[in-house]
């Protein structure tokens, strides 16, 4: 093993994808086809993207189109060479673990004798790629089998190293509490990669935070509860080992290096990787996104240097997470889909309304509410940057779900008004408010009486706590939400603001009148997404639930230790449940 | 997997002891998972094998029982035997020695039973006094220990005689209290000596009920307000009244209610009584919405307007319920399992007592996976009829690979084109039936 810890991350270590032959292939058509300027080229990149990350093999090109990106053209092709790959080489021909003699490309493996081919691969295990196999085709194909064999490495200052790393670090500090949230593992993780995991490369819409699926894939990070927390697996702490004394023997090296780039220019970085081989597939970043690529990590923390000491100050703030005075401005924010209700013609759409007030406000995918307030970094753009810098966004406390009286009639019917209020409970911002729209004439056509809407409103105050304010259209609405961004701003004058992490401190204080220890907005808009990754716990509460008179509590009693809860099944539950996991036959 | 035997015997009230033994039926109730919060499907099966085990200790025991009686009889009737050669002293010490070790055995083993036949007593009555508990946070009963307080200033209008009819019709308790804010209704609920010392709780919730005359008084404090001129803000008026209230009762919820005149609203428009109202003021919309937002932000105060004591009456009518509501809704919301438990899918389907309807949970319950459409949990019930039988077919295949794969091929029909199960979503359904981890996330 050491022998070859000396190259880790050096080169690429190419994560054995169990479709090589589809992968060959569509590598091939991309660059035959980039070679000619088609625009196809971008139809195989993307397949080709969609392949890698597809962990289980494919037997034909028709089950590839499970996969984004594949429609039936490719899969046709794809089809159509298995066939001719199957003539040359026998029906029996093994395609997904390439063995290095075997010739893949359909077309120019003419001059090879099926038989013998067919015979070649017989003889090869079908999984391990057997590097043996030195006899007919060159080197890079033994390469591959070589590093096949050691097992996937992610590649050196990619996403899945810095993480690998991080976690591994984690764990040796003692005391530490054995995972690592999201936030803090892209924070600490950030310094050891060069690629943002916050921000996309342009052209691009991943960070290197898409590489953790890719250890989560591979059996090397383990990702549980909710919110998620993340931990190495027994077999990526052998891993991240390897990785961390791999480190330190390079660290020698890099101590020499450290000292001529002293001398030089502090910006160039010979490290700078190649693009190509990025540990998920950026291929498809166009030119500019090459450009753009910086060589220094490009974190929420890190600030472009200004000589300005005022800009420096702030910096320095920004990075301890702290938003000061006068560096921030209040922003209204509003949930796309309010921009988007099919409003019939001539009323009066919310944001033409909001335009009308001169309100400043940003449009924005919001998980959770309707509308919200942010503390907006204000950040000088950099003319030297192309990539706009980094704005760090905090949430205030205030979130607004609008409701016109039929979308909660509506609402109460189907279910979603409890569902959505708990959601705007548990969001982590302490003071949601239910904005009502009373709506003259619609009323009269509601399916529901007045008295039932009036208690839900009541009770939305009472039971739930919300604060509950009442328009009568629109209009009306948009005057609200003016003159609360106006009172806001004042509000938040001469403040100085934390940045506080919920996953990592807990809720805030509640009942703060102003409050100044905020959550940034990427960890509330993440945290309050709706289908939100379930845990196997979650799923077999649902399970439960699908008994009638199985109640939330009981699944939740079930779940805990059951019988030292003081929550009885009663015989005709226990029994029914009893019966459903445990009947041997078909259920009826 | 690690499956802790029974603790402390769990029985239903309705049955006895020796009904429940060698009832596999009940098994489930009998077993006790002390895992922490880990209970997956294998973890029940195996709990089932548990409790056969435990089931077979138990009449293993009362073998023992059998045993320890033997051979003290056959103690008692070997001494008078005359024919018999004399056993050595050392015999008869051990054979006393035994006999003793076992009388003090049983000795124990039936202040066991005691023990537990007496835990199981307070366990029952602990049940009992939950259940009571419980029935008495249903609205319907709760409401019966709230009473309405009413400040005397607002008897002073003849027209909110409709309000204490009201409250007695209902049959609702209500006193006339000079209370802390001048104007308002707040409510009271009666609770153990041990809770509070009065035998009393204040709720938080405050009606405050003004006039449109009223309310244009708070409007021109709050305008003074905002423009800085505190100095000059009346200490008498009805904003300093609130403020005051708000200053020492910090957990005070305060509704402005602001009544208009009294006229009978049109037919059909209760809608348009708050902006009828506003109009009636006399003053930019902008204006009023201006004090209304600083009475929300600076005083967390919702303004209401209503047209008449009769809305008023509705109000408190509303209030109330749902002051009546909130126990038993804190109680049966359950916030441990960390999702909404209402919402559609959350019905349940009706199992019979011979297990009809499972199949049709079977179906449900692999829809509770995300992103799982009924076509494809069709899929799998159809070629997996039950849970064990897909259990059982787990463990048929030697690989975790295979195992992972094994719904993938699996056709989904009734679709426009056919389509597989798909591997991602085999992988999902085999992890939930089969990891220990239940904080394993899925996506």
């Amino acid at each position: 093993m050491s022998s070859e810890l000396v190259r880790l991350g050096r080169k690429r270590a190419l994560p054995s994808c169990p479709n090589p032959l589809f992968l060959e292939w569509l590598t091939e058509l991309r660059d035959q086809a980039a070679e000619k300027g088609l625009k196809t080229q971008y139809v195989y990149q993307k397949a080709l993207s969609s392949l890698k990350k597809y962990p289980l093999p494919l037997n034909n090109g028709k089950e590839a189109k499970i996969l984004q990106n594949f429609g039936d053209g490719i899969c046709k092709i794809l089809d159509d060479r298995l066939e001719k790959y199957y003539r040359v080489n026998g029906p029996d021909a093994p395609i997904h673990s390439l063995p290095s003699g075997v010739q893949a490309s359909g077309h120019c493996s003419t001059n090879l004798d099926p038989s013998k081919a067919s015979s070649n691969t017989q003889e090869l295990p079908g999984t391990s790629g057997g590097d043996h196999k030195k006899t007919q085709k060159g080197e890079v194909r033994r390469e591959k089998g070589a590093r096949k064999k050691r097992g996937y490495v992610p590649q050196k200052r990619s996403g899945g190293h810095a993480v690998l790393l991080t976690l591994y670090r984690h764990s040796q500090v003692p005391d530490s509490k054995g995972f690592m949230f999201k936030n803090e593992l892209q924070t600490e993780s950030q310094p050891l990669c060069d690629k943002s995991f916050t921000v996309p490369d342009l052209g691009s819409k991943y960070t290197a935070w898409a590489s953790v699926g890719t250890l989560i894939q591979r059996d090397l990070v383990l990702k549980t509860h909710n919110p998620a927390r993340y931990s190495l697996t027994e077999l990526g702490l052998v891993v991240a080992e390897q990785l961390e004394s791999g480190e330190r023997e390079e660290k020698n090296d890099q101590k020499v290096e450290e000292e001529k780039r002293e001398g030089g220019e502090a910006v160039e970085c010979p490290d700078t990787v190649d693009l190509t081989l990025d540990d998920d597939d950026h291929d498809d970043e166009g030119v500019s996104g090459r450009l753009a690529k910086r060589p220094s990590p490009v974190g929420p923390t890190e600030e472009s240097p200004t000589e300005e000491s005022q800009a420096v100050e702030h910096g320095e703030a920004a990075a301890r997470g702290i938003l000061l005075p006068g560096c921030y401005e209040i922003i209204l924010c509003v949930d796309f889909i309010e921009t988007t209700g099919g409003n019939t013609a001539g009323k009066p759409d919310l944001v033409t309304e909001l335009q009308k007030n001169g309100v400043t406000f940003d449009i924005r995918k919001l998980n959770v509410g309707d509308f919200l307030w942010v503390a907006r970094e204000q950040v000088a753009p950099d003319p030297g940057q192309l990539r706009p810098p980094t704005v760090r966004e905090l949430v205030l406390d205030y979130i607004i779900e609008r409701k016109r009286m039929d979308d909660l009639c509506g609402s109460i019917i189907d279910g979603r008004f409890r569902e959505q209020k708990f959601r705007l409970k548990r969001c982590g911002l302490h003071k949601p408010i239910y904005l009502v729209e009373e709506h003259g004439s619609a009323a009269a056509h509601l399916s529901l009486p007045e008295s039932t809407l009036q208690q839900a409103i009541a009770n939305t105050q009472v039971v739930d706590g919300f604060f509950v304010k009442r328009v009568q259209d629109v209009k009306e609405s948009a005057a609200y939400l003016t003159i609360m961004t106006r009172y806001l701003q004042k509000l938040y004058t001469n403040r100085t603001l934390h940045c506080r992490s919920r996953e990592l401190e807990g809720d805030g204080p509640r009942g703060a009148q102003v409050s100044c220890s905020l959550m940034s907005f990427t960890e509330f808009n993440h945290g309050a997404v709706k289908s939100k990754c379930q845990t196997v716990r979650e799923v077999f509460a649902r399970q439960l639930m699908q008994i009638s008179g199985l109640s939330g509590d009981k699944a939740a009693a079930i779940l805990e230790h059951y019988n030292t809860v003081n929550r009885n099944l009663g015989p005709a539950l226990s029994r029914t449940v009893y019966q459903l996991y445990c009947t041997k036959g078909p259920l009826s | 997997m690690s499956v802790k035997r029974v603790q402390t015997w769990e029985l239903s009230d309705s049955e006895s002891e020796s009904d429940s033994e060698g009832n596999p039926k009940r098994a489930y109730t009998h077993v006790s998972v002390k895992d922490g919060n880990t209970l997956s499907v294998p973890q029940i099966t195996e709990a089932r094998l548990g409790h056969g085990m435990r089931s077979d200790a138990i009449i293993v025991l009362e073998e023992d029982a059998k045993d320890a009686l033997k051979p003290s009889k056959r103690t008692e009737t070997n001494t008078p035997s005359p024919g018999k050669k004399r056993r050595s002293r050392d015999e008869v010490d051990t054979d006393r020695a035994r006999a003793e070790e076992k009388k003090a055995e049983r000795e124990r083993a039936k202040k066991e039973r005691e023990k537990k036949k007496e835990e199981k007593k307070q366990e029952q009555q602990q049940r009992k006094e939950a259940a009571e508990r419980l029935k008495s946070y249903r609205p319907e009963n709760y409401v019966k220990c709230l009473t309405v307080r009413i400040h005397p200033v607002l008897l002073q209008d003849g027209n909110s005689d409709v309000l204490s009819e009201t409250l007695s019709e209902l049959e609702w308790k209500s006193c006339i209290e000079p209370h802390s804010l001048t104007h308002s209704i707040t409510w009271k609920r009666s609770v153990p000596q041990e809770e509070a010392e009065d035998g009393e709780v204040e709720e938080e919730q405050v009606l405050m009920v003004i006039s449109l005359y009223e309310f244009m008084d708070v409007v021109q404090s709050v305008k003074q307000v905002l423009k800085g001129d505190s100095s000059r803000h009346e200490k008498s008026g009805l904003l300093a009244a609130l403020s005051d209230h708000l200053n020492t009762h910090t957990e005070s919820v305060v509704t402005m209610l602001v009544m208009g005149s009294g006229q009978h609203r049109k037919r059909g428009s209760w809608y348009h009584s708050h902006g009828d109202l506003r109009s009636q003021l006399g003053m930019q919309d902008v204006e009023i919405e201006e004090v209304l937002v600083y009475l929300e932000l600076y005083k967390s105060v919702c303004v209401h307007f209503l047209y008449n004591w009769k809305e008023v009456t509705d109000q408190v009518c509303t209030y109330t319920k749902a002051l009546s509501k909130r126990p038993f809704k804190a109680l049966s919301e359950c916030t441990e399992l960390g999702f909404c438990v209402d919402g559609s899918w959350a019905g349940g389907t009706r199992v019979e007592r011979d297990g009809k309807g499972l199949a049709e949970v079977w179906g449900r319950q692999i829809q509770q996976l995300n992103r799982v459409s009924p076509a494809v949990a069709t899929a799998v019930t159809s070629a997996y009829p039950s849970p064990q039988l897909l259990l059982q077919a787990y463990e048929k295949l030697d690989s975790e690979k295979e195992r992972r794969a094994l719904l993938a091929d699996l056709t989904v029909k009734g679709m426009v084109k056919e389509r597989r199960v798909g591997p991602e979503f085999s992988a999902r359904i085999y992890r939930v039936l089969t990891t220990e981890n239940t904080q394993l996330v899925l996506d």
